[in-house]
């Protein structure tokens, strides 16, 4: 698992690359929460290089959102592959997140 | 039919061995790129539960997992001797709850059950035998 996080102005970009499963979903939450008490307002997640997730994953994804929600703040995934999208279509997270087909769509909003 | 054994430890890093293993067989068998992203999220949800909760002592233990293929279907069972623990009689969880009120955690046998065709559990001799089973004719 890569993950990358690039700050602007008006969002936060965050790419993950790879694996995120039992071994390493510490890891990510550790990033994630790094972003948010960083101050982060506005997080876009690029999923486009996302090719396995299990549910040690979704439980960090799921804690983002939430977090993000207490402070008022949006949370956005992008560019998700297919075999993910079924992940969080059976998981009832499709209708937890907000998803864009890709990044441009979700910095616009 | 095709038959293979899997050996591993009660060790949260055999899941390397275990995504190995999987890509060696993929290969092998011909297995479907989506096929094997089930394969993979449904072994590591239930050897999770296995190694995470299945033991008492800190022994090491050996979870055998067997994969067994024909025409139709693809059988995966774990073997193990760890405390009785039937994951079919987990409740589901609710689904269509609101982002606050869903759990954070609760969702691998849940995803084990939606992914495969078939879930059954028995205790014998002091084991547990986790078999699942998937439809994969075309």
């Amino acid at each position: 698992m890569n993950v990358e996080v690039l700050k602007s102005e008006e969002y936060v970009l965050v790419s993950v690359e790879g694996r995120v499963d039992t071994t390493n979903a510490g890891e990510f939450e550790k990033t994630m929460m790094g972003v948010i008490e960083g101050g982060a307002t506005r997080i876009i997640l690029d999923c486009s290089a996302l090719n396995y997730i299990s549910s040690s994953g979704l439980r960090v994804f799921l804690i983002v959102q939430k977090k993000m929600m207490a402070t008022k703040g949006h949370f956005s995934l992008c560019n998700l592959q297919p075999g993910i999208k079924e992940i969080f279509d059976i998981s009832g997270f499709s209708s937890i997140f907000t998803m864009f087909p890709d990044k441009e769509a979700a910095i616009k909003g | 039919m095709k038959c293979r054994t899997l050996l591993v430890k009660n060790q949260m890093v055999e899941l390397n061995r275990v995504v190995d293993f999987l890509d060696e067989i993929g290969e092998e068998w011909e297995l479907s790129v989506p096929l094997l992203f089930s394969l993979n999220l449904v072994l590591e949800e239930a050897l999770t539960n296995i190694i995470l909760y299945g033991f008492e002592d800190q022994n090491e233990h050996t979870i055998e997992i067997d994969f067994k293929k024909d025409e139709d279907q693809l059988h995966v069972s774990f073997v193990d001797d760890g405390i009785a623990y039937d994951p079919t009689l987990k409740e589901d969880p609710d689904i269509s709850l609101s982002t606050e009120d869903r759990a954070n955690g609760g969702l691998g046998i849940f995803l084990i059950k939606k992914i495969m065709d078939q879930v059954q559990y028995k205790r014998k001799e002091n084991r547990n035998y986790l078999m699942l089973t998937k439809n994969i004719k075309v």
